[in-house]
C-alpha cells in the first residue's frame, strides 16, 4: 500500500507541475463576474445562479481533467517509456494503476476544494450570509468528486487498451450514455421482444448512471439531500471503480509492454 | 519586429472595431427583428442539457427577462416569444419559482405591461403548482389572474381559499378569498393585492408597475367618491357642480382633490370626475382602457 502511496503523490506532484491547478484562475474569474453581471441582466435568480453555474462549472472543469488527465495517465508513461523504468522496481502493475488513479482522484480533491471555497465566498458576497441549508452545495461537489473519480477510473480502464483517443472517445461516450440510463429504463417494454426488454434492463443497471449523482438543481434551490442518498451513492462510487479498477488491472497486466 | 506588433495591433483592432459598426448598420438596414427560439421543446432541450438542466434554466430564464425586457422598453406589444420562452424554462428547472411567479405576471397583464394572455399565464401557473405543491405564492399569483385580468372573482376566490391552506400561506388569503367571494372586485381588495406585489418584489420594473397601478386605483376610487359628492351638490343645489371649487364653497369638501400625482381633478363634460388633462396618470389610464378593450380576454 506504500507503493501505492508513493505512486499517487508522485502523480499529484505531476499534476501540479503541469499547471492543472491553472484553472482555477479561470474558474475565479468565472464566479466573479457572474455575481456582478447576473443580478444586472436578470430577475429572481441572483443567488441560484451562482449555486448552478458554480457546480457546473466545477463539474465541467473536473470532467474535462478527469477524461484528459485520466487517459494520458498510463499512455504518457508508455509514451515516454518512464514506465519501464518504474515497473523495473519492485512496483506490481495493479499497484501503479491504483496509484495513478489516487494521485489523480487527489489532484482532483485539492482542485474541486479550492473552486468550493470560491464558490461559497462568492454565495456569501451575494447572499451577505450563509444558512444551514447552504451545506446542500458541499454535499453537490462531493458527489461531483465522486463522479469524476468513476470518470477517471473509466478513462484508465480504457487507456489501458486501446489509444489515447479512442480512449478519450470512450470514456466520453460513456458518461454520455450514464446520463440516460434512466432513459434507457423508460423505453416502452410492451412493444419489445421480452429478450430485449430484459436486455435493456440488464444494461441500464450495468452501466454506470451519473445521474445518480445529480443533485445541483436541489443544491440551487437549497433542498436537502437525504442522508441515505450521500451513503448509498458513495457505496456505488465505490463499488464501480473497484470493479473498473479491477477491470483495469487485469487488462493491464496481461498488457505486453515490449 | 516588436515596434510593429505595437503598430499593427491597436490599429488593427481599430479597423476591425469601425468595420464591424459599419456591418452591424449594414445587417440592420437589410433585415427585419427576429426573435428566435429555435427548440421549442423543453423536453428536448432538457434531454441536450445533459447534468446542467439548472444551468440551462437560468440562462433561459434571463433570456425571459431580457426578452421582456427589450420588448417593454421599445413599447412593442408583440410577445408572441415569452410562452416558449418560459416553457423551456420551466420545462428545465421545474422548481424555478421565479419563472412561474414572473413569468405569468409578463403573460397576463395588457400590453404593454404584459402580452395579454392570462390563460396561458394559468396554465403555467398550474403547472407551477402541480410541481411546487405547497407554494402558496403560486396560488396568490393564481387568484391573481383570476382577480385582475379573467375577471372570474369565484375562481380567484378559490384560489386564495387553496393557497391559504398551505404551509407558511399569510392569513390574509383566507381573508382575501372570503372577500372576493362576496364582494367580487373591490378597491381595497385591489389595492392590497397590488400593494403585496408591490412590497414582496425587488425588480424595479415590477415594483414602478405595481406603483403605477396603485397611483391609478386611488385615482378612480377618488373620482367615484367625487361622483358620489357632485350627485349631493345636485340635489342640493338642482344642478351638478361645473368645477372642483363648487364643492368646496358648497362645504363638501376642505379643498381642492389631486390624485396621486398632485394634479386637480376635474370634471368633465358629462360632469363626471376624471384626471387632469396634465396628469401624466391620464395617459396610463387611456392606454389601459384602450388595450382592454383591444386585448380579447
Amino acid at each position: 500500500m506504500k507503493r501505492v502511496g508513493i505512486v499517487a503523490l508522485n502523480t499529484f506532484r505531476e499534476a501540479v507541475r503541469d499547471r492543472v491547478l491553472y484553472n482555477l484562475v479561470f474558474f475565479a474569474l468565472l464566479m466573479m463576474l457572474a455575481a456582478v453581471v447576473v443580478g444586472q441582466i436578470s430577475i429572481g435568480i441572483e443567488e441560484s445562479v451562482i449555486v448552478s453555474l458554480g457546480l457546473s462549472a466545477i463539474s465541467v472543469i473536473g470532467l474535462l481533467i478527469s477524461v484528459f488527465i485520466g487517459v494520458a495517465l498510463v499512455s504518457k508513461e508508455m509514451e515516454k517509456r518512464t514506465l519501464y523504468a518504474l515497473l523495473a522496481k519492485p512496483v506490481r502493475r495493479w499497484e501503479f494503476l491504483l496509484g495513478k488513479f489516487g494521485g489523480l482522484v487527489l489532484t482532483l480533491a485539492v482542485n474541486i476544494a479550492a473552486m468550493a471555497a470560491g464558490l461559497f465566498l462568492v454565495m456569501l458576497y451575494v447572499k451577505h450570509s450563509l444558512q444551514q441549508s447552504d451545506a446542500v452545495v458541499l454535499v453537490a461537489v462531493y458527489f461531483i468528486w465522486l463522479k469524476l473519480a468513476l470518470i477517471v477510473a473509466l478513462a484508465l480502464m480504457f487507456s489501458c487498451f486501446t489509444t489515447p483517443l479512442l480512449a478519450i472517445l470512450f470514456t466520453a461516450g460513456l458518461y454520455i450514455v450514464g446520463l440516460y440510463v434512466q432513459e434507457l429504463r423508460n423505453l416502452p417494454v410492451d412493444v419489445m421482444s421480452p429478450a430485449m426488454a430484459a436486455f435493456t434492463k440488464w444494461l441500464s443497471y450495468l452501466l454506470p448512471n451519473f445521474e445518480n449523482f445529480n443533485v445541483m438543481a436541489m443544491a440551487a434551490h437549497g433542498r436537502a439531500v437525504p442522508g441515505r442518498l450521500i451513503l448509498q451513492n458513495t457505496l456505488y462510487a465505490v463499488i464501480y471503480c473497484a470493479i473498473v479498477l479491477t477491470g483495469a488491472a487485469a487488462v493491464f497486466s496481461r498488457k505486453n509492454l515490449k | 519586429m516588436a515596434l510593429l506588433l505595437v503598430l499593427i495591433l491597436p490599429l488593427g483592432f481599430a479597423g476591425i472595431w469601425r468595420l464591424q459598426h459599419g456591418i452591424d448598420s449594414q445587417l440592420a438596414s437589410v433585415s427585419q427583428e427576429r426573435d428566435d427560439v429555435l427548440l421549442r421543446s423543453g423536453k428536448l432541450v432538457k434531454w441536450m442539457s445533459l447534468e446542467y438542466s439548472p444551468l440551462l434554466a437560468d440562462i433561459y430564464w434571463t433570456r425571459v427577462v431580457q426578452y421582456y425586457g427589450n420588448k417593454h422598453v421599445r413599447g412593442q406589444v408583440n410577445l408572441e416569444m415569452l410562452w416558449p420562452l418560459l416553457d423551456v424554462t420551466t420545462s428545465l428547472d421545474p422548481n424555478l419559482l421565479v419563472a412561474y411567479r414572473f413569468g405569468a405576471m409578463f403573460l397576463s397583464q395588457a400590453p404593454p405591461a404584459g402580452a395579454g394572455r392570462p390563460d396561458q399565464a394559468v396554465e403555467l401557473i398550474r403547472r407551477g403548482i402541480q410541481a411546487n405543491p405547497d407554494y402558496w405564492r403560486l396560488y396568490e399569483d393564481l387568484g391573481f389572474v383570476y382577480y385582475f385580468d379573467l375577471k372570474d372573482y369565484q375562481k380567484a376566490s378559490e384560489a386564495f381559499l387553496e393557497g391559504s391552506k398551505k404551509p407558511d400561506a399569510q392569513v390574509w388569503m383566507k381573508i382575501m378569498a372570503a372577500k372576493i367571494a362576496a364582494e367580487g372586485e373591490s378597491f381595497s381588495s385591489s389595492m392590497f393585492l397590488w400593494n403585496d406585489i408591490y412590497e414582496s418584489s425587488s425588480d424595479p420594473l415590477i415594483k414602478k408597475n405595481a406603483r403605477q397601478r396603485m397611483k391609478l386605483l386611488k385615482a378612480q376610487e377618488d373620482c367615484k367618491q367625487l361622483d358620489a359628492l357632485a350627485d349631493e351638490y345636485a340635489k342640493r343645489n338642482g344642478r351638478r357642480p361645473a368645477r372642483m371649487s363648487d364643492l368646496v364653497q358648497a362645504g363638501l369638501l376642505r379643498g381642492l382633490p389631486a390624485d396621486p400625482e398632485g394634479f386637480a381633478y376635474v370634471f368633465g363634460e358629462d360632469g363626471k370626475a376624471e384626471l387632469n388633462l396634465d396628469s401624466p396618470l391620464l395617459e396610463q389610464q387611456l392606454l389601459l382602457e384602450r388595450l382592454n378593450k383591444a386585448v380579447p380576454r
